[in-house]
């Protein structure tokens, strides 16, 4: 499946995708030492989002997010590209300074087209995202 | 976003490689929110500090100020880790103080005004009425859109030390008039506003947060003479529950005389949500997280305490003495520690066993230290210091009153409200 979306970085990227249904903040809810999600009660709570395409509907909490991220990012354990369903500063400043491919607002609801362990390219330049489905 | 031939020049890179990353951050920033131009800032304040920053931050900011860049704008900084004056008494661990070094030499190179504090618009950083700003700290940047009646979005640390070094940023969001009037309608008629005080309006900030969201609320019905601290009461809690970046207080916000002013035209005929004294009372067990007896640590100062309050908490402790296995801390910035001392404040307070601090804030930065001495249960009066100590360093949370808290810290044992 393809799907047209809305840059907020640029650059080409491919990998696992790991979904969320909640926001995510990067202070206090992730961990910059692993990457593991670690806000009680959320649905990736205890899952690593190192290294994945991770999908997740809109960014909240501490503006101090982008530092969070960054260090992770250094560390080695901040996801490779960013799809979101609506984009927020914390998040979008987060890629933006570590050149993590994002986009936002595509065509369809990703949180409904995309599941966990699909193989995602975002192609943030040109605003697409492709979607292979596991398996197939 | 377009840029105009001196911005794009700071974009290729003519003003060296510092202006040229703040430019590249503010271009994508503008982009995603479709700003359509940079407008010209005139005050900037910056949060982070070293528990947000790690060791991946400093470089970072050192990398920034690395071949000279320099804020255009007066650009002031929140509290640190601990207080300079007082690393040998407090035994501050030697990897904090050679961190907490490093960011402020790259943040005097950068040009920044290190004030430490968190009531900058106390120490010198005052808006007008008007101005477009960026203030990342969400509590003083729902304050200045809210009671000077400045504008500035909820911008992180990237963007407004991005928008210092270029001297603009994207005029997008509450930065725009359209973008300003109030979406939702709140009567608090009905409450004892005659029995509160700054703690009970953080209740009620704690209840509405929840239910307010992302979305810009209009106040009505709020007593007519209430007092500045219950207004930071109020809105500093607003944005820990909630997100706000925008509040009319009816009556008090500079850009809402009226409800009609408010919203721009037509006032909802209903409220969107009222609330009892019962939600109040409810939420103010709420905001405490420990159930322990003892406390180890009573700690003011989220945001710093002004010089009102520390004669408040003076006044309170007069003739007492705070127990021996509790500390009792007061944080606040350098210029109200210099009033203090002038005062006869300070001698006051160190007699009864308080510990006047200055540079840091009760919510974050000691706690990485305090945690390893030990301390486990804190009281505050700050609903916010609540959250950040509870959620991002673990503590054991009591909240109250300030009358409380000072018992408290005389006892060693909670004395306030608890369920």
């Amino acid at each position: 499946m393809i799907l047209k979306a809305k840059p907020v970085t640029r650059g080409v990227v491919e990998g696992e995708a790991i979904v969320s249904h909640m926001p995510i903040s990067f202070t206090g809810g992730m961990d910059p030492e692993t990457g593991i999600i670690r806000e009680p009660g959320h649905d990736l709570e205890g899952r690593s989002v190192a290294g994945k395409i991770l999908v997740f509907p809109t960014g909240k909490g501490s503006t101090t997010g982008s530092w969070q991220f960054y260090a992770a990012f250094k560390r080695g354990h901040a996801p490779k590209g960013i799809i979101n369903v609506r984009v927020e500063g914390v998040v979008a400043v987060s890629a933006i300074i570590t050149d993590t491919p994002m986009v936002h607002d595509l065509e369809k609801d990703p949180l409904e087209c995309i599941e966990d362990g699909d193989l995602v390219k975002i192609d943030a330049t040109h605003g697409v995202v492709e979607i292979s489905k596991q398996g197939t | 976003m377009e840029l105009n031939d001196q911005q794009q020049k700071m974009l290729e890179g003519e003003n060296g490689s510092g202006v040229q990353k703040a430019m590249e951050i503010l271009q994508a920033y503008g982009d995603c929110y479709e700003a359509e131009r940079l407008i010209p800032v005139t005050s900037v304040h910056v949060a982070g500090n070293f528990p947000v920053l790690m060791d991946e931050g400093i470089e970072w900011l050192e990398e920034l100020a690395g071949d000279g860049t320099k804020v255009r704008v007066f650009t002031t900084k929140n509290p640190e880790m601990f207080d300079p004056e007082q690393v040998d008494e407090m035994e501050i661990p030697t990897i904090y103080q050679v961190r907490q070094r490093r960011i402020q030499e790259a943040l005097k190179s950068l040009g920044l005004v290190l004030t430490y504090s968190c009531h900058h618009y106390l120490v010198g950083n005052v808006p007008r009425f008007g101005d477009h700003i960026a203030w990342a700290s969400s509590g003083s940047q729902v304050f200045a859109n809210s009671v000077i009646g400045a504008r500035s979005n909820r911008d992180g640390d990237h963007v407004a030390l991005a928008a210092a070094i270029v001297g603009a940023i994207p005029e997008w969001g509450l930065h725009l008039p359209e973008n300003r009037k109030a979406e939702i309608l709140i009567d608090v008629d009905g409450l004892k506003f005659e029995e509160y005080e700054p703690t009970d309006y953080k209740a009620l900030g704690w209840h509405l947060g929840k239910q307010v969201g992302m979305k810009i609320p209009a106040f009505v019905n709020l007593p007519s003479d209430m007092h500045i601290e219950g207004i930071k009461g109020l809105l500093y809690t607003l944005t820990v529950t909630g997100a706000t970046g925008l509040v009319h207080l009816v009556g008090i916000t500079p850009e809402a005389p009226t409800a009609e002013a408010a919203f721009g035209g037509a006032v909802p005929g209903t409220p969107d949500i009222t609330v009892s004294q019962k939600d109040v009372d409810e939420a103010f067990y709420e905001i405490s997280s420990s159930s322990a007896e003892k406390v180890d640590l009573v700690i003011f100062g989220c945001p710093q305490c002004s010089i009102q309050e520390v004669q408040e908490i003076a006044a309170l402790l007069e003739g007492k003495r705070v127990h021996p296995d509790t500390q009792l801390w007061i944080c606040t910035s350098r210029w109200v520690v210099t009033l203090c001392e002038r005062m006869g404040l300070l001698e006051t307070l160190r007699a009864s066993g308080a510990r006047v601090v200055s540079d840091v804030g009760a919510a974050d930065g000691p706690h990485l230290y305090l945690k390893e001495k030990g301390v486990r249960v804190i009281a505050v009066n700050s609903a916010r210091a609540s959250y950040y100590a509870h959620n991002l360093f673990g503590m054991d949370t009591w909240f109250g009153s300030t009358g409380d808290c000072v018992r408290t810290a005389v006892s060693g044992r909670w004395e306030g409200k608890r369920r």
